[in-house]
C-alpha cells in the first residue's frame, strides 16, 4: 500500500486535534474556574509587585509597570500552554488506550501533540475574555514598537513548540513508572520557576539565573515576554530566536529517542 | 499465500520486585531486582491469506499479547513476526493501514462523538477515498442494522450496538487482516449471532483474513475451520476444527429413548457400547470408522421400539477442557 499523502496525513491530525478541542469544552465548568484561579492569581501577583517597589521608582532597573506587564502575562501564557491535564500521555498509557491509539496509522507523537494543539485551540476562546480581564486587574503595556510585537508573535509560537515538547518528554515518563502524579506536580513547580513565569529571570540571583539560561524552560516562557517589553532586541533578539530553534531541534531529537526506547517497554493496561 | 507469520515468537515482561513489609514500597521502588514473566513461550504459525483462524487459550495463555504483536503495540522479546510482508514493531504505521482491529474490552471510537463522526475521523485517520467509504458506511450499516444509533454518541450506546460500531469502524477502510480480540464478550445471543454473520460474510466474500481469539467457543464452530490453541505461551494445537475432534473425540453417541423404560439396560447393538441409561433413556457410543450411524439405528429399531432418538456430535469445549488437563503439545497431524 502506497504512503498517505501529506494532505491526508495533516486531515487526519486535524481531525484528531478537533476531537480533542471537542472534549477539552466538555469540561467547560474546569475553565470556568480556572480562569477565576488565573485573576486571582494576577491580582495577588500586582499586590506583592506593588509591595516590593513601594516608593522606589525601580528595582534593578527595571520600573513597577514593566514588572506587573511581565508577571500578568507570563502568568497568562503559562495558563495558556499548560493546561492542568498538561498530557494526555499518562492517561492513555493508565487506560490502556495506548493500544488503541497504537494500532492507528499516524504517528504515536504526532496525535500527541495534534491533541495537545487542539486543546489550546479550544482553551484560546477562554483567553480572549481572560486577557482584558487580567489587563484591567494586573495592568499591562502595549510592545515598545511594532516590530518587537510581531517578533514576540514568532518567538510566542517558538515558546509553544518547546512546551508541548517538554510536557510530551515529561508524559513519556509513564512508560516507566506507569504513576506519574507527583513526579507531574514538582514538574510542574520546578519548569513554572525556572521558566521565570513566577518571577522574572531579570530579578534571579547569577548563579539561579545561570540555571535558568542553560535549560529549555526560560525558552518557552521568559524569551518571548522579554522580547514583548522590548528587553531582548537586536542581535540579542536574533540570539534568543535562534536560541528558541535550538532547543526544539534538540528537543524533537530526545523526544524520538526516548519514543524508540517507551516502544520497547509498552504495556496495555487491563489485558 | 501466507499472509501472517510468526516463528518463534517470545514476549517477556519485566517487572520490579515487589516487596512486602515495612518500607517495602520503598524497597520496591529503589530495587535493581525484576521479576520476568515469559508470557509468549516461542509461539510459530502460518496463515494463509482468507482463512479464518480461531487463536484460543485459556485466561492469561498469552493470546492477547501475541495479537498485540501481530499489530505492531508490543515489541517482541525475540522471535520474527510478518503480516503482509512488514514487520509490525518496525513499520508499526505501514501495518496499521492493512489491519483492521476489534478489542472487545476497549473500543476504538470517541466517547463524546456519535457514530457517525466516528466513523467519518476513521475515514481520514486511513485516508478511505469518498467512493470507498461512501458504499462500505451503507452497507456495514445496513448488515449490522446500525441506522437507528448512527447519531446517538458512543457513550449512550449498549454494549451490542458499540462493539457493532467497533467492528463496523475495523472494516472502513478495507483492511485485508482483520484481528478480533473477544469481539463478542458479554454480548446477548442475537448480538453474537449478528456478529458471527458479519465476519462470515466479510470472509466469504472479500476475502478478508481473520484471527479470532475468544472464549466462547460456539464463535469458533460457528466460524473456523482451523484453530491454533496455546497454554502458557506455547502452541498446543495447530490444525482443523474437525480433526481435532476425531483425535480428542473420536466417539460419537447416539441418544434412544425407549417406549419401554425398562429394555434401556438391555439395549444390545453390535459395535457399539452402553455408556450410561437412565430414565427409559441410552447412549449408545461407537467409532464411525467402524460403524454407521444409520445401522446403530437400524439395529436399535429393530429390536425395540423406540419414542425419541437424537445424534449427539462432540463438544468443542470438552474436547478443548481435556487438552488443557493435559497440558502437552500435540502434533497435529493434518
Amino acid at each position: 500500500m502506497s504512503r498517505p499523502t501529506p494532505k491526508a496525513v495533516l486531515e487526519a491530525y486535524g481531525a484528531i486535534a478537533r476531537v480533542n478541542a471537542g472534549s477539552a469544552l466538555a469540561y467547560r465548568a474546569d475553565y470556568v474556574v480556572g480562569i477565576l484561579g488565573l485573576l486571582v492569581q494576577v491580582f495577588l501577583l500586582r499586590m506583592v509587585w506593588e509591595a516590593v517597589y513601594a516608593d522606589r521608582g525601580s528595582v534593578d532597573g527595571v520600573d513597577l509597570s514593566t514588572t506587573i506587564a511581565y508577571a500578568t502575562l507570563a502568568t497568562v501564557q503559562y495558563w495558556l500552554s499548560n493546561p492542568w491535564n498538561f498530557s494526555v500521555i499518562p492517561q492513555r498509557v493508565r487506560e490502556g488506550k495506548i493500544a488503541i491509539d497504537l494500532s492507528r496509522p499516524v504517528s504515536f507523537l504526532g496525535q500527541v501533540v495534534a491533541g495537545q494543539v487542539g486543546t489550546t485551540a479550544a482553551l484560546a476562546p477562554f483567553a480572549l475574555v481572560a486577557v482584558p480581564f487580567t489587563v484591567l486587574v494586573g495592568g499591562a503595556q502595549p510592545p515598545p514598537s511594532v516590530g518587537a510585537g510581531l517578533a514576540y508573535v514568532v518567538s510566542l509560537g517558538l515558546a509553544y513548540v518547546i512546551t508541548i515538547l517538554l510536557s510530551s518528554l515529561v508524559g513519556l515518563s509513564t512508560f516507566w513508572t506507569l504513576e506519574v502524579g507527583g513526579f507531574f506536580m514538582i514538574y510542574r513547580m520546578v519548569s513554572q520557576f525556572l521558566a521565570g513565569a513566577l518571577v522574572p529571570l531579570w530579578f534571579m540571583p547569577d548563579w539561579l539565573r545561570t540555571v535558568a539560561e542553560v535549560l529549555p524552560f526560560q525558552a518557552a516562557t521568559y524569551t518571548p515576554l522579554a522580547v514583548y517589553l522590548g528587553r531582548l532586541a537586536g542581535p540579542d533578539l536574533a540570539a534568543a530566536l535562534i536560541v528558541q530553534a535550538g532547543w526544539i531541534v534538540l528537543l524533537w531529537l530526545v523526544l524520538r529517542l526516548v519514543w524508540s526506547r517507551a516502544l520497547h517497554r509498552v504495556v496495555v493496561q487491563g489485558g | 499465500m501466507t499472509v501472517v507469520r510468526a516463528h518463534d515468537l517470545v514476549k517477556e515482561f519485566r517487572r520490579p520486585k515487589r516487596f512486602t513489609g515495612a518500607f517495602g514500597g520503598l524497597r520496591t521502588l529503589l530495587t535493581r531486582q525484576y521479576t520476568t514473566t515469559r508470557a509468549v513461550d516461542g509461539v510459530s504459525f502460518d496463515i494463509e491469506a482468507g482463512e479464518l483462524v480461531g487463536y484460543l487459550g485459556p485466561n492469561g495463555a498469552g493470546k492477547s499479547t501475541t495479537i498485540k504483536m501481530l499489530t505492531g503495540i508490543l515489541v517482541p522479546t525475540s522471535g520474527q513476526v510478518e503480516v503482509a510482508g512488514v514487520v509490525p514493531w518496525k513499520e508499526r504505521e505501514r501495518n496499521a493501514r492493512h489491519i483492521g482491529v476489534v478489542f472487545g474490552q476497549r473500543s476504538q471510537l470517541w466517547w463524546d462523538l456519535p457514530l457517525r463522526d466516528s466513523f467519518r475521523l476513521i475515514g481520514k485517520l486511513y485516508d478511505v477515498p469518498r467512493e470507498q467509504y461512501h458504499p462500505n458506511l451503507e452497507r456495514f450499516t445496513e448488515l449490522l442494522d446500525m441506522a437507528d444509533f448512527l447519531d446517538t454518541p458512543v457513550r449512550q450506546l449498549s454494549l451490542g450496538q458499540r462493539m457493532r460500531g467497533d467492528l463496523a469502524a475495523a472494516m472502513l477502510y478495507n483492511p485485508r487482516i482483520l484481528y478480533l480480540d473477544e469481539p463478542t464478550i458479554g454480548l446477548d445471543v442475537v448480538a453474537k449471532e449478528r456478529m458471527r454473520a458479519f465476519v462470515a460474510e466479510l470472509n466469504r466474500d472479500e476475502g478478508t483474513t481473520v484471527i479470532l481469539t475468544t472464549h466462547d467457543l460456539d464463535d469458533v464452530e460457528r466460524l473456523c475451520s482451523r484453530i491454533v490453541l496455546i497454554d502458557h505461551g506455547r502452541v498446543l494445537y495447530d490444525g482443523e476444527v474437525a480433526a481435532l475432534k476425531a483425535r480428542y473425540a473420536p466417539y460419537r453417541e447416539v441418544m434412544v429413548h425407549l417406549a419401554h423404560p425398562d429394555e434401556a439396560t438391555a439395549v444390545e447393538v453390535p459395535h457399539a457400547e452402553r455408556a450410561r441409561a437412565e430414565d427409559g433413556k441410552v447412549w449408545l457410543r461407537f467409532d464411525p470408522e467402524t460403524v454407521q450411524v444409520a445401522d446403530v439405528i437400524a439395529a436399535v429399531l429393530a429390536r425395540h421400539q423406540v419414542s425419541d432418538l437424537a445424534i449427539i456430535e462432540p463438544e468443542l469445549e470438552g474436547v478443548i477442557h481435556q487438552i488443557y488437563a493435559q497440558r502437552s503439545v500435540i502434533s497435529a497431524r493434518e
